[in-house]
């Protein structure tokens, strides 16, 4: 389940005061729905008066705490190792091109790796999502059959 | 890790790796299913006594009618080594294949050239159909290896190259990766079949909703046939189960034959589960087992690398199991259970040696391992097992 930065919104104090690194409510959300920040880093939310609020947000937030940095959340007991994910993946692609024809990835130099029948993340920082490419790159969710993949 | 070949289902994956150490079994690349087949094949322990041996040999000698049976997981090696004891006994070769739903869905597939080569498939297939098959739950490799996400040599964008199609009786996994959806009423291949076929050969023009589905969405799949230059239309068991399994198939075969005539390429392929289907099939065919076994005509079965008293029809299985059983074969399940005498061999992806046929005709060499254990194959199980016969 994606957040949607408008729902996080409706839910902060909507006064951008200015008090948190994002500045403004609406960057503040968008940033809360990458998982790039957490609702205890807005003062006015931890004032009287906004603590249901805030529990509603730590609340929607917390499934994001198992995602990886890049927000790719990979449920391994819905995995089929299917490879679908190596195959697609235009990082391991370039890494191990033999992927590229639908073999399986041998080498410790893709993001996904299928080991013991379901599939791994083993470089994470090597996915386009990460610096320096910030790609909003979603092919390994978009192919996963059976939806193990997650992005956030 | 070492390369190995896989036999977890009919893809017969030889791009996978995997080690064995004490009990920890290690894989790259292979599949749950074929990880988790790997997994329990490595820890089986073969049982390969002498007197196991003269037992079995003394039951098949003294039977009357005999029914040599199993094979689907049996190396081609090992299915050549049956036919001769079968012979020798004056027994009756059978297997699973002639069960309704399998013969069927060969189809004459190979006699009327209707299939082609798998990484044929990976190079030029544009527009992929999976009917009545999800591979998602199946065989879960095949998208991934050869019809839907590999680059291939007229394929360079992998994916974004294909248009794929999945036409089923339900939602399913499989539709995720599909640009054309289509649920159908159970029992309406054929019908589908037909207006797509019609609108082909410009014999009428869909305007309406067919069998549920919008007038639009149809046309864009029927447009998905004119458009692509190799279509692969891969049939599973649901065109079967379905009913009207002959025609649904024959329908399949014409509509390959349409799409040829307007000089496009198409090809059908099955989608089977049990790894050696296809080897069977090359060595045994035209028989029909399922009513002989059921009249209870056969007093004693040689049962090879099959767990045929769980897979068969309960009244098939409960006459076959009143019978003198030998089973030869990895441990393990119902007729193992229940044979007078059992004869443990290695599992194929253990044993390391042998052919297979994979589901398009090709023929897959399992490769030598550090796990591997040469001196119980089934071949050579069965080999000795005639020679044995032989003698007395």
């Amino acid at each position: 389940m994606k957040l949607n930065p408008m729902e996080l919104y409706n839910l902060l104090p909507k006064t951008n005061c200015r008090l948190c690194e994002p500045k403004t409510c609406m960057a503040f959300a968008t940033k809360l729905a990458l998982g790039d920040i957490s609702p205890d880093e807005c003062p006015p939310l931890l004032e009287a008066g906004f603590e249901k609020n805030l529990e509603k947000l730590r609340e929607m937030v917390a499934p994001m705490l198992s995602a990886e940095a890049t927000g790719i959340k990979l449920d391994e007991s819905k995995c089929t190792g299917c490879n679908n994910c190596v195959v697609v993946c235009p990082v391991d692609v370039a890494a191990e091109p033999p992927t590229s024809q639908g073999k399986a990835a041998m080498s410790t130099n893709t993001v996904f790796r299928v080991e013991n029948g379901v599939s791994k993340i083993i470089n994470l920082e090597r996915c386009r999502r990460f610096p320096p490419d910030r790609l909003n790159c979603r092919v390994c969710e978009q192919y996963c059959c059976t939806d193990a993949i997650e992005i956030w | 890790m070492e390369s190995i070949v896989c036999n977890g289902c009919s893809l017969l994956c030889d791009d996978v790796a995997a080690e064995v150490s004490g009990k920890t079994v290690n894989s790259l690349g292979l599949c749950t299913l074929g990880h988790t087949h790997l997994e329990k094949a490595a820890l089986q322990k073969t049982k390969q006594a002498e007197k196991d041996f003269e037992k079995a040999a003394d039951i098949l000698t003294t039977g009357e009618n005999i029914l040599v049976y199993g094979w689907t997981h049996a190396t081609n090696e090992a299915i050549k080594e049956g036919i001769e004891l079968s012979s020798l006994l004056n027994g009756y070769m059978a297997s699973s294949i002639d069960l309704g739903a399998t013969q069927v869905m060969e189809h004459d597939i190979n006699a009327s050239g209707l299939g082609i080569d798998l990484e044929y498939v990976r190079n030029n297939g544009d527009f992929i159909i999976y009917w009545g098959s999800d591979p998602s739950e199946s065989l879960h490799r095949h998208p991934s290896r050869f019809a839907v996400l590999p680059r291939g040599e007229k394929i360079p964008e992998g994916i974004e190259s294909r248009t794929i199609g999945v036409v089923d009786v339900r939602q399913t996994e499989t539709m995720k990766m599909a640009n054309h959806r289509l649920v159908i009423p159970g029992g309406k291949d054929a019908d589908l079949l037909d207006v797509i076929i019609s609108e082909l050969e410009e014999k009428s023009s869909i305007k309406d909703k067919v069998l549920g589905i919008p007038g639009s969405e149809l046309v864009g799949f029927v447009n998905g046939f004119r458009k692509a230059d190799c279509t692969v239309i891969f049939y599973g068991s649901g065109v079967i189960n379905s009913g009207n399994q002959e025609t649904n198939l024959t329908k399949i075969a014409k509509l390959v034959e349409v799409q040829r005539n307007n000089g496009k390429e198409a090809y059908a392929l099955p989608m089977f589960v049990q790894s050696n289907t296809m080897g069977v099939e090359k060595a045994v065919s035209g028989v029909h087992s399922l009513q002989r076994i059921s009249s209870g005509e056969f007093d004693t079965a040689l049962i090879v690398a099959d767990d045929a008293l769980a897979h068969l029809p309960g009244p098939a299985a409960k006459t076959l199991a009143k019978s003198h059983i030998v089973y030869v074969g990895p441990p393990g399940g119902l007729t193992d259970k229940r044979a007078a005498v059992s004869i443990h061999t290695a599992d194929t992806i253990v044993a390391g040696t042998g052919t297979m046929t994979r589901v398009d005709m090709n023929e897959m060499e399992f490769k030598k391992w550090k796990a591997s254990k040469e001196d119980a194959t089934i071949s050579q199980t069965i080999r000795k097992l005639t020679e044995l016969v032989r003698k007395k």
